[in-house]
């Protein structure tokens, strides 16, 4: 079982840190969820 | 002139008037037939169940906003649907019934040119014999009421353990085909928290129940996710936090009954077990509104319009799992017999789950039912409301705005405790929504590179931003539509 080490506890709470996961993170998240949609049926044709 | 009726005022309705209203001229009508009074943004009544955030701060009156922005508002449920009208009324309409003030019981015929069912789901407590939120110790984070309550229930329990009492909380799922896993996910982590700040943690034990045959399925068939340098299963990923909080865990575990502090379940393997508790947080199955449909000359229709939520464009037919394909999913949530009825959001009903059916030994079947939160529901109904409004601007039907659940991406922000330096988040992101075994065979369904998971206090602001920036687009401040849904 994977467990959280105390060097991932230090970097999943320092807010320094974080500041920048957090900018990474709402990139990412933007271009996933505004990275647009469609439909799935005329593929397979 | 066009009149475009959407029942209900959730995310999904909201979203689909908003659109429409923006976009629309004022010749045609837009109305929002709703129940509720309030607008609330649903996602944060895990903060109200832990008493860190006021149900004041995540809800709004709809009829101010409505009237300033020239959404028509009646406060009323459905109650059945006449897509033909009747022999007095020509026009299709829905028979609506007001719920407050001097019209309070009076019933009206609400007509339309388009109809948008955004009811949402019917929270189906009934479903498991004593699941009633506020008694036998069990309580819900469904609605801002219920958060309010949960929180009234927490805080008494939390008292009683700075006096020296032992406790047992229980949070999971309340029924085998629960739904909404994430939800639950996320106020165990809170409450876990919460105790630690309260110094009683020892005081408790922590037990998390689900329909679930794994951890981290949440209804999605579980996901396959980039996490650091790693590749990693959501089962994995849940079970590392929950080891690392003191959590426990029954899966595999539908929930039949509900006695006073006692939460009666029965196991994938055929054993009828019971788990006893002084604070249960359980998610009730969903369902259904029940609403009857009926053709112009009162013949009941509605297997035309339901099959528990509303038909549109997808695969009813029954297969088997292996056989499931994101093609089955719709794509423009209309109804197949009547053009002008759209559901989307949670009102439409799936073609079949998303994660692989099981069932008991005893044949019960226990496993989730699909998950469908805040944000495909808002893209669900922007894409309806752009559909429609190409529809009456162009004279001609279009269905050109597509979404399936199987080509959309979706990101599932999960507070793990509250706090500006001490909070933090499970951020964790999925790409399709439904997996697609054909295109991504070696992923379990899923893009890699746009699933991914993420542990820490940034996680937190990052649901703190959405809170606000989402409330701010509900209330449709100047250039909300700048943000996605």
């Amino acid at each position: 079982m994977k467990r959280i080490s105390p060097r991932m506890r230090f970097r999943m709470m320092n807010p320094f840190l974080q500041f920048f996961k957090f900018i990474i993170l709402s990139v990412k998240i933007m271009v996933i969820v505004a990275g647009g949609h469609g439909g799935t049926r005329e593929k397979v044709k | 002139m066009s009149k475009i009726v959407i029942l209900g005022a959730g995310i999904s309705g909201h979203v689909a008037a908003a659109h429409l209203r923006r976009k629309l001229s004022k010749e045609h009508e837009v109305v929002v037939v709703s129940p509720n009074s309030n607008y609330q943004w649903i996602p944060s009544n895990i903060w109200v169940g832990i008493g860190r955030m006021k149900s004041e701060k995540i809800l709004f009156p709809l009829a101010p906003l409505y009237k300033k922005k020239g959404i028509g508002f009646k406060q009323a449920k459905a109650v059945s649907f006449h897509p033909e009208g009747d022999s007095t009324e020509q026009k299709p309409y829905v028979l609506s019934e007001y719920v407050v003030g001097d019209n309070k019981g009076k019933q009206e015929k609400v007509t339309y040119d388009y109809l948008i069912n955004a009811t949402g789901p019917k929270l189906n407590f009934e479903a498991t014999e004593g699941l009633i939120p506020g008694e036998n110790k069990t309580y819900s984070v469904c609605t801002y009421t219920h958060a309010d309550h949960a929180w009234e229930g927490l805080s008494a329990l939390i008292e009683d353990m700075k006096k020296g009492k032992k406790a047992k909380i229980l949070i999971g799922t309340g029924h085998a085909k629960s739904t909404c896993q994430g939800a639950a996910f996320e106020y165990i982590l809170n409450v876990e928290e919460e105790l630690q700040k309260h110094n009683v943690r020892d005081m408790a034990e922590i037990t998390w129940i689900a329909n679930e045959h794994e951890l981290g399925d949440f209804g999605m068939d579980g996901v396959l996710m980039s996490y650091n340098d790693m590749i990693m299963k959501s089962s994995e990923l849940v079970e590392m936090i929950f080891e690392d909080r003191g959590i426990k865990w029954i899966i595999g575990a539908g929930v039949n009954k509900i006695e006073d502090g006692i939460a009666h379940y029965e196991t994938l393997d055929g054993d009828y077990k019971t788990e006893s508790y002084d604070f249960a947080m359980l998610i009730p199955a969903f369902s259904g509104h029940g609403f009857k449909a009926y053709d112009k000359n009162e013949n009941d229709i509605t297997e035309k319009l339901f099959k528990g939520f509303m038909i549109v464009d997808a695969d009813y037919t029954s297969k088997p799992y292996e056989e499931w394909t994101v093609q089955d999913w719709p794509e423009t949530y209309q109804n197949p017999s009547y053009k002008n009825i759209f559901a989307p959001g949670i009102a439409f009903a799936p073609p079949h789950a998303i994660s692989k059916p099981r069932k008991s030994k005893n044949g019960t079947d226990i496993s989730p039912a699909p998950p469908r939160t805040g944000m495909p529901s808002g893209i669900t109904a922007k894409l309806v409301a752009e559909n429609i409004i190409e529809t009456i601007k162009n004279g001609k039907t279009s269905t050109d705005h597509k979404g399936s659940l199987g080509n959309m991406g979706a990101a599932c922000i999960a507070s793990a405790g509250f706090g500006f330096w001490k909070g933090s988040g499970v951020s964790i992101t999925t790409y399709p929504i439904v997996p697609d075994f054909k295109k991504y065979p070696d992923s379990h369904g899923r893009h890699l590179g746009k699933t991914f998971g993420a542990i820490g206090l940034a996680g937190h602001w990052l649901k703190l931003m959405l809170h606000y920036a989402f409330i701010y687009k509900a209330k449709m401040r100047p250039f909300w539509w700048l943000i996605p849904e």
